[in-house]
């Protein structure tokens, strides 16, 4: 039984950042109906930046997770602006095809720039075991989950609470009733975008402390993402936190109590599973769009 | 209709003549390869084109078909032509299941679950170690019996030929499916398919249909691909695969039949040119599809076809004349292109 409790506890974790990982793709699919196959690069970006400067300059962890943010922010901007602009109202295809190019461009880019090897970021928080019971979890685990939480509340604040948040929702629900109580609707696609690749940058950060980062790794977390959203019902906060969980829990499971080998395909299978069963999602509300 | 049988006809004319002008074993197998892209290209672009859908784990029915050759022909010893016809079959089978899965979504739900089918097909094709033997992958997979005296170049121009024969093939099945019935509506559900369920089209069925059609090619391609390589891993369900296939359609012009052809013929070059740059080149190719997608939305033919479309109009009366006239520009056009090249 204590052997379940630590699987649990495990996957309770590692579902937390898988959560977070998504959370930028559901964050601009749920309101853009973009999917970012550059998410995962997004992501490795993030990671990267914090490695290049916690462990290579040496800078404070929180002092660069500031500029990873400011950085990614900026860059999802220019991103949107500059080429997902250009193909916004041609339909699904497009979009996807130019995100495939940027996830290209962008891990063969890093691989150029930085090699093959891993690196992982200098963290504050020491990686001192905690035993609660018959659970130990490292300290840095713990805090990071704390991290996760305060991101993902913080970014639902933003899109529900605030005047951009709420413009945000508006301009998805119908441009032009958007445009016509003047808000300016271009700003806002840019400005969503960007909201994603701050959360898979923070993600990349955060979680490059615990992870490896490498320039090729953002194929597999995408696909991580993918998994998450769609068990999640595509687009809503809280199916994330909870598709990241279910997910999480699952792996650690069946890793714990069956096999280690076929540990990546569970994802696959669960999503297969949940198609056979609910075609867009466990909780998703939304029947099929014309 | 007739501008692409015409352009494919004379395709064919030249590829067959090709080895009397370039007729050493480099030359050969850059013709291998372009005539396997063709294959795959032609079967990614029917679902991409045709149906209107984007398969993003295309590479599933690649692989099972390399997969399949390659074990059939290495534990019971079948010959070449067997193996290649049990991997399309093979290939069109997981293509009727997954297909039948899959097709019940749309749009980016569609995209991303049938790139989970490939991931799951890779995950078991490098840990089932007892049947596909894992990471390392089958290797030694014996060429066909009646050339393995051939010399090296004669064997090449064997696989050359063997290929072109099984790309026309895929292209002449093609293009009886997309100018059929059947064709005409699949091309109907995907231009407004509630207009098409209507006037009593099944969407469903349809896509099936021209999923299976496009898995049974792709495993075609897989099956030569097992033999001409002679070792198949893991990485033939990879996104490296995945990503030429789009490339060489979006770049040709999906939802032509000709604009794989070409595509498959200009990425093939274009990779060997950019070889030089080392590993540059897929930064380079990242790029060359955000150009495609901006720029050139509807591919190169795309381009050659609207512009063509536009000019009929204005000619009023003579249609055939107008019919006649670019047309025979590109393919002239396109035909010094390849003579350049192959030179």
């Amino acid at each position: 039984m204590d052997l379940f409790f630590q699987l649990l506890a495990n996957g309770l974790v590692t579902g937390t950042f898988y959560a977070l990982s998504a959370l930028g793709l559901t964050l601009v699919f749920g309101l853009m109906r973009v999917v970012n196959f550059a998410h995962g690069e997004l992501y490795v970006i993030g990671g990267l930046l914090g490695w290049a400067l916690t462990a290579v300059l040496g800078w404070n962890y929180f002092l660069t997770l500031l500029v990873v943010i400011l950085v990614l922010g900026v860059g999802g901007y220019l991103i949107d602006q500059v080429l997902i602009a250009r193909v916004r109202g041609q339909g699904e295809e497009p979009t996807i095809l130019l995100t495939i190019g940027l996830s290209i461009f962008i891990a063969n880019t890093a691989l150029l720039i930085v090699g093959t090897t891993p690196v992982t970021v200098a963290s504050p928080f020491a990686s001192k075991p905690l035993f609660l019971g018959p659970v130990v979890i490292t300290q840095a685990r713990l805090m990071l989950v704390g991290v996760c939480a305060v991101l993902i509340g913080g970014a639902n604040l933003l899109i529900q609470r605030t005047t951009l948040g709420r413009a945000m929702r508006a301009t998805f629900q119908d441009t032009m009733a958007a445009q016509l109580v003047g808000i300016r609707t271009a700003h806002i696609y840019g400005l969503t975008f960007a909201l994603g690749a701050i959360l898979a940058g923070a993600a990349g950060m955060l979680l490059g402390s615990i992870y490896v980062v490498e320039p090729t790794i953002g194929g597999v977390i995408s696909l991580k993402a993918f998994v998450v959203f769609i068990l999640g019902g595509m687009g809503s906060f809280a199916g994330a936190i909870v598709g990241g969980l279910i997910l999480g829990v699952a792996e650690a499971l069946w890793g714990g109590y069956v096999a280690t080998g076929y540990v990546d395909a569970i994802g696959f299978a669960l999503v297969i599973l949940t198609l056979l069963v609910r075609p867009y999602g466990l909780f998703s509300k939304r029947a099929e769009r014309a | 209709m007739a501008f692409e049988r015409n352009f494919l006809l004379v395709g064919l004319v030249l590829a067959l003549l090709a080895p009397l002008v370039a007729y050493n074993e480099y030359a050969l197998h850059i013709g291998v390869v372009i005539m396997f892209s063709v294959m795959l290209a032609t079967s990614f672009n029917l679902i991409v084109g045709y149906a209107g859908e984007f398969p993003l784990g295309h590479t599933a029915f690649f692989g099972i078909g390399a997969y399949t050759a390659a074990l059939l022909s290495m534990r019971f010893g079948l010959p070449f032509y067997g193996s290649v016809l049990a991997a399309a079959v093979m290939a069109a089978l997981f293509g009727l299941a997954i297909g039948g899965v899959t097709l019940r979504l749309r749009g980016p739900f569609f995209v991303i679950v049938t790139l989970c089918f490939a991931e799951v097909l890779r995950l078991i094709a490098s840990n089932w170690i007892g049947l596909t033997n894992g990471p390392m992958g089958l290797s030694g997979i014996a060429k066909p019996a009646w050339i393995i005296h051939f010399t090296g170049v004669e064997q090449k121009l064997w696989f050359y030929y063997a290929g072109l024969l099984l790309a026309s093939i895929s292209l002449l099945i093609s293009y009886r499916f997309v100018y059929s019935n059947v064709g005409r509506a699949v091309v109907a559900v995907r231009e407004n398919r509630f207009v098409a369920q209507s006037i009593g089209i099944w969407p469903f069925y349809l896509g099936l249909v021209t999923f299976v059609l496009a898995a049974a090619i792709s495993g075609l391609a897989g099956g030569f691909y097992a033999y001409y390589i002679s070792y198949v891993g893991p990485e033939v369900f990879g996104f490296s695969f995945m990503i030429t296939m789009i490339i060489m359609v979006l770049a040709g012009g999906k939802g032509t039949l000709v604009g794989p052809v070409v595509g498959a013929v200009i990425v093939v070059f274009l990779e060997e040119y950019l070889r030089d740059f080392k590993d540059l080149r897929f930064s380079i190719f990242g790029l060359i599809v955000i150009a495609v997608v901006i720029f050139l939305p509807r591919g190169l033919m795309g381009f050659v076809t609207r512009r063509h479309e536009l000019y009929r109009p204005r000619d009023g009366g003579n249609i055939s004349k107008a019919l006649s006239g670019e047309p025979d520009l590109t393919a002239r056009a396109l035909d010094t292109e390849r003579g350049v090249l192959d030179a």
